[in-house]
């Protein structure tokens, strides 16, 4: 990232192939949305360039990257909640139809059941879920990247842990 | 929380996730395993959570698709366009590696005195083959550059330049729009008769183009009472291959009451190579036919 910062941009290349697959990942979980996490991946990469001069070379890459990934997904998330706000009748007409998805969600297979439930999980505990079990985060990690200790981090995992539990074997 | 005891139970509840994964401190662990034994309800918690975490581990990651790769990489090279000073000649690392987006303008070419160049030399194209080719001109003198094609002697002129055209006799092949678009006027430009359906009915059955086929059906269709429509229509039954003509057709046979093309249709219902979609259109067209 050194190198991206001194203007290099081809060193990003291996930054992508690295980081992209990840990346998605955790924007599909958090977003639950594919279509929108390639474009939210893409702008993760474009800030990284636009933004490579306040990379600070002591800092590890993959926590100032994910920080821009939180930010970016923080910053979507923000535009959808007032495109909700602006059509609260929407929401409304469509939550028949969200019951009736997830009976059938139900029904599909075991894999999906566990996404179906972690969309259910409010975004903070789902994230940390999803830094913990699927990006291979430590709770040191996590506390750093969320601003708070590595226990406090722990807890809340288990916490999340636990919800999900709940809302997994609800029935 | 059934049993007796459950304040101990929600007071361990935190406790249980560190339990399944086996990372409490040995004071922890030892008051949850004291308490386990007794709690049916805290056992259940933990063998859910292990049955989750394994469920967790198990899931697979979500791949996003090569176009994210192609986009990054496009964005890349805008970036490091941005970056080259804009004068021609100081072209830093010329030669991209082989696994990198190349644009298509080398950026020495890309200047504007080019661009300009090629929309000239494309313009004076367009104006010079707009005089050039015989489609451009009017139907009646498509019909004369091709006069040594015989039309049938009653006709009028329009109808053989429709022939003409639509059979690519005149040497040059016509885009499919084009075609189009003559069929379409086919029936409005002149008063229709034997001839303008002899030439919808050869578009239908011999165009290269579906669409082209299609916009031939629906002519035909506002040539319904013309003598030879309905049989015409009958037999395109089992030459057309594509799905969207068969189904136009079929439903143009049921609305017309064709009934000579029911044995069509039911050879159609039966053929292997019909899409199922088309099979059943057909079944049910001669549901209403007979």
């Amino acid at each position: 990232m050194a190198a991206v910062k001194a203007d290099d941009l081809d060193q990003l290349v291996p930054l992508f192939e690295r980081y992209h697959g990840p990346l998605f990942n955790y924007l599909v979980r958090l977003t639950n949305d594919r279509e929108n996490s390639e474009d939210l991946t893409q702008t993760v990469f474009e800030r990284i360039l636009k933004y490579r001069s306040s990379y600070q070379p002591t800092q590890p890459f993959k926590a100032w990257i994910y920080q821009m990934a939180r930010n970016v997904h923080a910053d979507h998330w923000h535009r959808q909640e007032k495109l909700r706000a602006a059509d609260v009748d929407e929401v409304e007409r469509t939550g028949g139809l969200c019951t009736a998805a997830f009976a059938q969600m139900r029904i599909n297979s075991h894999c999906d059941d566990l996404h179906e439930a972690l969309a259910l999980l409010p975004t903070p505990q789902r994230e940390i879920l999803v830094l913990n079990r699927f990006q291979g985060f430590g709770y040191e990690e996590i506390g750093k990247l969320l601003g708070c200790t590595a226990e406090a981090a722990r807890v809340k995992a288990h916490r999340a842990l636990q919800a999900l539990r709940k809302i997994y074997f609800a029935n | 929380m059934k049993t007796p005891d459950s304040t101990a139970c929600h007071e361990l509840e935190t406790l249980l996730p560190g339990y399944s994964e086996r990372s409490l401190s040995a004071a922890d662990a030892e008051r949850v395993a004291a308490h386990l034994p007794d709690c049916p309800s805290c056992q259940r918690q933990v063998i859910q959570l292990r049955a989750l975490s394994d469920d967790l581990d198990a899931a697979l990651p979500e791949a996003p698709r090569t176009a994210l790769r192609a986009n990054f990489m496009a964005m890349l090279e805008a970036q490091k366009q941005l970056l080259q000073p804009a004068a021609a000649g100081s072209v830093r690392g010329a030669a991209p590696a082989a696994a990198k987006v190349v644009s298509m303008w080398p950026a020495a070419l890309a200047g504007a005195w080019v661009r300009v160049a090629a929309s000239i030399v494309l313009v004076a194209a367009g104006v010079f083959l707009g005089r050039q080719l015989p489609w451009g001109s009017r139907p009646g003198t498509a019909g004369a550059t091709a006069a040594s094609v015989p039309a049938p002697a009653a006709s009028p002129p329009p109808t053989a330049a429709l022939a003409v055209a639509l059979r690519g006799d005149s040497g040059q092949t016509m885009s499919a729009s084009n075609r189009i678009a003559l069929v379409a006027s086919s029936t409005h430009s002149s008063a229709p008769n034997d001839a303008t359906v002899q030439v919808l009915l050869n578009t239908l059955n011999f165009d290269p183009n579906p669409n082209v086929r299609l916009a031939a059906c629906e002519a035909l269709y506002r040539l319904r009472d013309a003598p030879g429509v309905r049989d015409g229509l009958a037999n395109a039954l089992p030459i057309q291959t594509d799905p969207n003509v068969q189904i136009a057709l079929i439903d143009m046979v049921v609305s017309l009451r064709v009934h000579r093309a029911v044995p069509q249709l039911q050879r159609l219902a039966k053929r292997p190579d019909a899409l199922p979609v088309v099979r059943a259109q057909a079944e049910a067209g001669i549901g209403k036919l007979i």
